[in-house]
């Protein structure tokens, strides 16, 4: 119902405003979507644009989660780990993602997968990948991550580890087989939120100059070009993208830990 | 020397305010190879402390704790606690709960399945292997956890007032099933609870214990034939007399309390 009432107002004003380069009818921007293989403004299609932006936040996030999980594990099950790691997080968390985009751009330029391999001229998809956004998607996808993880680790009942030991685990099977699966509904819930932050950043970060393809960046180029059809449809799929994205991790989730809903 | 030795124990531990609060004091008892031991006392008396002590989860602050000629230090890897609170791990279903210890061992899985049934049938749940705790009602999920502390195979069953939060009919049917086991696999159990008909139709010998601090007051032998059958005179004498001692040890209580104000 609510779909329907939004895009009747939107309708109406489009009409009324009667200029395309302000706000395009309905029909405009769904004859865009319908054609996601078309070159748009000589920069590629929806789907070549999504695929560059997603494949970096694939990229990055597998790395924040690579990083984030081990180390949440060990610093909410060790003290030391906490002692060592938890001031400079606590620093570095407030600090939000999007202001490191400028640092970031700075440092690594427009430096690229392929470059550090030596391949400078390359069509591949890693040469569409620049340090400098994984960056700062890697740095916006670890603190859900690691913090769920944290809390997952921490909230493990005391019961579960002394029925555990009673029954002769040791530490490293402790860890393995009580206190990881115990925080895994945690971690997917870092997981998730993780990647939809990441999918937020990923859009700032390709708005920046540097940046020559990824659905962020197709976004500000047709608004310098007046283009609001094409702006819209690519805001509807980043919208469906990060839907699509959250849902998979969901899906995961629910598979892997039935059993958190449930207990009693 | 005896299976289970409890040597002048005592357990301190730092309140809330750091002042020292006393739970166990100068406590001692034996306990004999295959034997069936039932500690009854007033709630607060330290009972779950006793056998937290006895599993090595804390140390206690003075005396010690002899298990087969060896003095406990750390964890006691020869016995197994069945809690109070339902304590499978939810995310294992009913055999890998009951399999747990045995892939501690690193058992292979086939075997370790194998061996597994055995206890699962053994506690009467034959066709619910593939069930999720969640899925149990807490009477049977009582009984994975029985069956799991069995699989480890220790040398000491303790029972934290397993049956607890079960209605009576539930209770009365799982400790008929506890004292089959038992019988069948004859490991020696020491059994805690606040129920003085569950201690008597259980146990082998009862002790009681009293409060501030808690140390054993009194100590009765059961020598009713089993299966006891809970409205012979027998039984109800013993209920009456256990019941005598629990409510002079509360008037005693009171009448310190009276005191020290």
């Amino acid at each position: 119902m609510i779909p329907i009432i939004i895009i009747a107002v939107w309708e109406f004003f489009a009409i009324q405003a009667n200029n395309p380069a302000l706000l395009p009818r309905v029909g405009d921007v769904i004859s865009r979507l319908v054609h996601p293989f078309t070159d748009l403004l000589n920069t590629g299609s929806f789907v070549r644009h999504i695929i560059v932006s997603a494949s970096r936040v694939v990229l990055g996030f597998i790395l924040a989660a690579v990083i984030g999980i081990p180390l949440g594990l060990l610093v909410g099950r060790y003290l030391l780990f906490h002692r060592l790691f938890s001031p400079i997080i606590e620093l570095l968390r407030p600090l939000c993602p999007i202001a490191w985009i400028p640092f970031a751009m700075a440092i690594f330029k427009t430096y690229t997968i392929a470059d550090m391999f030596g391949a400078h001229y390359t069509t591949s998809i890693f040469g569409q990948i620049q340090l400098g956004m994984l960056y700062v998607i890697f740095y916006g996808g670890f603190f859900p991550i690691f913090l769920n993880t944290v809390h997952g680790v921490k909230s493990v009942k005391h019961l579960y580890i002394e029925s555990a030991l009673l029954l002769g685990a040791d530490q490293k099977k402790l860890f393995k087989k009580v206190i990881f699966p115990s925080s895994l509904p945690s971690i997917l819930t870092g997981l998730r939120v993780g990647l939809g932050i990441s999918w937020m950043v990923i859009i700032a970060a390709e708005m920046l100059p540097g940046s020559d393809a990824g659905i962020g960046y197709l976004i500000i180029f047709s608004y310098e070009l007046a283009e609001m059809d094409i702006l819209i449809a690519s805001m509807i799929l980043i919208g469906a993208v990060g839907a699509l994205l959250s849902y998979g991790v969901k899906v995961l989730a629910d598979r892997t830990s039935i059993w958190q809903a449930k207990e009693r | 020397m005896s299976f289970l030795r409890i040597n002048n124990i005592g357990k301190t531990f730092l309140g809330e305010r750091k002042e020292e609060v006393i739970a166990l004091s100068d406590l001692s008892f034996d306990c004999q190879d295959g034997e069936f031991l039932c500690i009854v006392g007033p709630t607060g008396c330290g009972k779950t402390t006793l056998l937290r002590l006895i599993a090595g989860l804390e140390q206690p602050s003075e005396g010690d704790i002899i298990l087969a000629d060896t003095v406990i230090q750390g964890l006691n890897r020869e016995a197994t606690l069945v809690f109070q609170q339902y304590s499978l791990f939810p995310w294992c279903n009913v055999i890998d709960n009951v399999c747990f210890s045995l892939e501690m061992k690193k058992i292979p899985k086939k075997t370790r399945y194998l061996e597994a049934r055995k206890f699962i049938n053994l506690v009467g749940l034959t066709g619910f292997e593939k069930a999720l705790p969640y899925e149990l009602s807490g009477g049977m999920q009582q009984r994975v956890a029985i069956a799991r502390a069995l699989a480890h195979n220790p040398k000491l069953l303790l029972l934290d007032e397993p049956f607890g939060a079960l209605d009576e009919r539930t209770r009365h049917r799982l400790q008929a099933k506890l004292l089959a086991v038992w019988q069948k696999e004859r490991k020696t159990v020491v059994f805690v609870t606040h129920n003085i008909d569950e201690a008597i139709f259980l146990a082998s010998r009862i002790l009681i214990m009293r409060d501030r601090p808690g140390c054993i007051n009194d100590e009765i032998k059961v020598d009713l034939a089993r299966p006891r059958d809970r409205r012979s005179q027998g039984f109800l004498k013993l209920h009456i007399k256990i019941r005598e001692v629990l409510e002079k040890i509360l008037i005693t209580n009171t009448n310190n309390q009276r005191g020290a104000l």
